[in-house]
């Protein structure tokens, strides 16, 4: 039983709008998968009908190879847009309530809120919190129950950038203890940071769907300078496992045949007397990905 | 059923103006018998003059009048309690916290069943208390107490229960429909009134099913009493049709919160 969830031909007409169009995806356990899509691109209402608040207009989904019910909604820890609690609540008893209808102990409660380090403010009432604080909170009460299946719905949403980088880290955490994540989100650059696997929607449509591994390897470019730009050009000509060359002014962009690393270039430089001040590896972003296959699904 | 109860009780218990709503109500039950007795000493001893009949000789607070009498007034209050719910339904839309507790594993039948175990156990314990009001103020101020006479009329505390359940359940309905406490606080106290005007244009030979609009079919379970103190005949029973009539619209306003809960995106 390793497909946590599978979704046949799903769709979702808003009047004359279809905003999810016949969309079909399976997703593996264990796996963190990104769900990418511009604003509006039908990720929160994807993720609305797999959670049964949004009625589906046609398609089939399974969770956990059962047909969608509470008992199933139970062992997924979700949170959708922003995060929804009674804000005349504390921490502790809006979890409580969380916790009762998902039928777990309340000595979870305690164990969850250290864990997204709310455990001092717990007695404060949610209003009372900032929006970093409100995202943590919704994460612990989705981590409440233990859960198989987390889904996170832009969970960075809105943060300033100490804040993003302890939800994303806390995020790595969770998947590290191997846990599925699926996490819906317009920004690329976390999706690569955390993700193994993810989709692109557009308009509710399936357009590339993969690993983010397959996207990011390959060859590598490498950027170079040194403090004798000709001298150093003429050395790059030599390497041999230099494919390609391009100059933007003192730097050089250097593409790498297949199996050669930035420190196998170094170390030919070296050997050619020559020192690098300045040595980058470029990571292939899957921004350029998405932006391709957004291109492409465009001219289509 | 209970843990659905204590659900949706852990969301009102630290909510403030669930609790000034209800002790308001609370406070307005035991008081009004205070207040007519201290009125009608008042009268008395203002010398007001019944051509010289005393106004204590009156018995509204006596049994058996008693019963139908303070839960005829007491239905006046049910607004306070429809408040309540109201306010404790439109916040879970204007918080989306609906939402939520469907997404961590409530259906929809939950919620509703969450909501009306609350209703009911509002109706229940406001009935109690006007039970017990009911009986201490009969017991205190009865002249000519005869024991047998004491629980005679006192089933208009049944249709006082079943009034104040039905009316919450449609502000259950009204909410769900409008979803603003405001616009629907206004609208259940414009329900009569709109009743009233739409039954105006009914002919004669149909004026029949105007009976049966939801807020005059409530009203029937208990008829106007006072007028039995000028002389007229009144309805000194709970009548089985209307109480029928009641049973049916409380099905029916429950099943409209549930179609109208699954059909929508929530």
């Amino acid at each position: 039983m390793n497909t946590v969830l599978e979704i046949n031909n799903l769709t979702k007409k808003y009047g004359r709008i279809t905003a999810v169009n016949n969309l079909s995806l399976s997703i593996e356990r264990g796996s963190v998968f990104g769900i990418l899509g511009p604003n509006g691109s039908g990720k929160t209402t994807t993720l609305g009908i797999l959670l049964d608040v949004i009625n589906k207009t046609s398609g089939e989904f399974s969770w956990f190879g059962q047909p969608p019910t509470k008992e199933v909604r139970k062992r997924i820890g979700a949170i959708l847009e922003t995060p929804i609690f009674y804000p005349y609540l504390n921490a502790v008893k809006n979890l409580e309530i969380v916790a009762e209808i998902k039928g777990v102990p309340k000595s979870n409660i305690d164990i969850s809120l250290q864990k997204v380090d709310l455990f001092e403010r717990r007695f404060d009432n949610f209003k009372t919190y900032s929006l970093g604080m409100r995202q943590r909170l919704s994460i612990a009460s989705a981590l409440l129950c233990d859960p198989e299946v987390m889904i996170l719905d832009e969970p960075t949403n809105g943060l300033d950038p100490q804040g993003i980088a302890e939800i994303r880290g806390l995020i790595q955490q969770i998947a590290k203890d191997g846990k599925t994540i699926i996490l819906a989100s317009h920004l690329l650059d976390e999706v690569q940071k955390v993700c193994s696997h993810f989709c692109v929607l557009k308009r509710g449509k399936l357009l590339h769907v993969g690993t983010v591994d397959e996207v990011t390897k390959g060859a590598e470019l490498v950027e170079v300078m040194a403090n004798n730009p000709a001298l150093l050009e003429q050395a790059l000509q030599q390497f041999k496992g230099v494919k390609n060359i391009s100059k933007e002014e003192d730097k050089f962009i250097v593409t790498l045949s297949e199996g050669q690393s930035a420190a196998d270039l170094n170390q030919f430089l070296f050997d050619q007397k020559l020192v690098a001040t300045h040595l980058l590896t470029q990571r292939k972003s899957l921004e350029k990905q998405f932006l391709e296959v957004l291109a492409q699904s465009d001219h289509a | 059923m209970l843990k659905l109860l204590k659900i949706d009780l852990q969301k009102l218990a630290n909510y403030r103006a669930f609790w000034v709503l209800n002790i308001m109500y609370g406070v307005l039950i035991i008081s009004i018998p205070v207040v007519v007795l201290e009125f009608m000493k008042w009268l008395k001893e203002k010398g007001a003059d019944f051509n010289n009949f005393d106004p204590m000789k009156i018995p509204v607070l006596h049994f058996p009048d008693i019963w139908q009498n303070i839960t005829y007034v007491y239905t006046f209050l049910k607004i306070f309690l429809a408040i309540v719910v109201i306010i404790s339904i439109s916040n879970e839309f204007s918080y989306k916290t609906i939402r939520q507790n469907i997404i961590d594993g409530f259906s929809r039948m939950d919620f509703i069943k969450s909501k009306m175990s609350t209703i009911l156990l509002l109706s229940l314990g406001s009935a109690l208390l006007v039970f017990i009001t009911g009986l201490l103020t009969g017991l205190i101020y009865t002249p000519d107490l005869e024991m047998g006479n004491v629980f005679d009329g006192s089933e208009f505390v049944l249709a006082y229960f079943l009034d104040l359940f039905c009316y919450l359940t449609l502000a259950f309905l009204l909410t769900v429909l409008l979803k603003r406490s405001a616009l629907t606080v206004f609208m259940l106290l414009l329900f009569s009134p709109i009743e009233r005007t739409i039954a105006a244009f009914f002919p004669a030979n149909l004026k029949f099913i105007t009976e049966y609009f939801p807020i005059h079919a409530i009203n029937n379970l208990i008829a106007f009493p006072l007028s039995r103190y000028w002389f007229q005949e009144i309805q000194d029973y709970v009548s089985l049709s209307a109480v029928g009539v009641v049973l049916i619209y409380i099905v029916i306003f429950v099943y409209a919160i549930y179609y109208k809960l699954k059909s929508s995106d929530l």
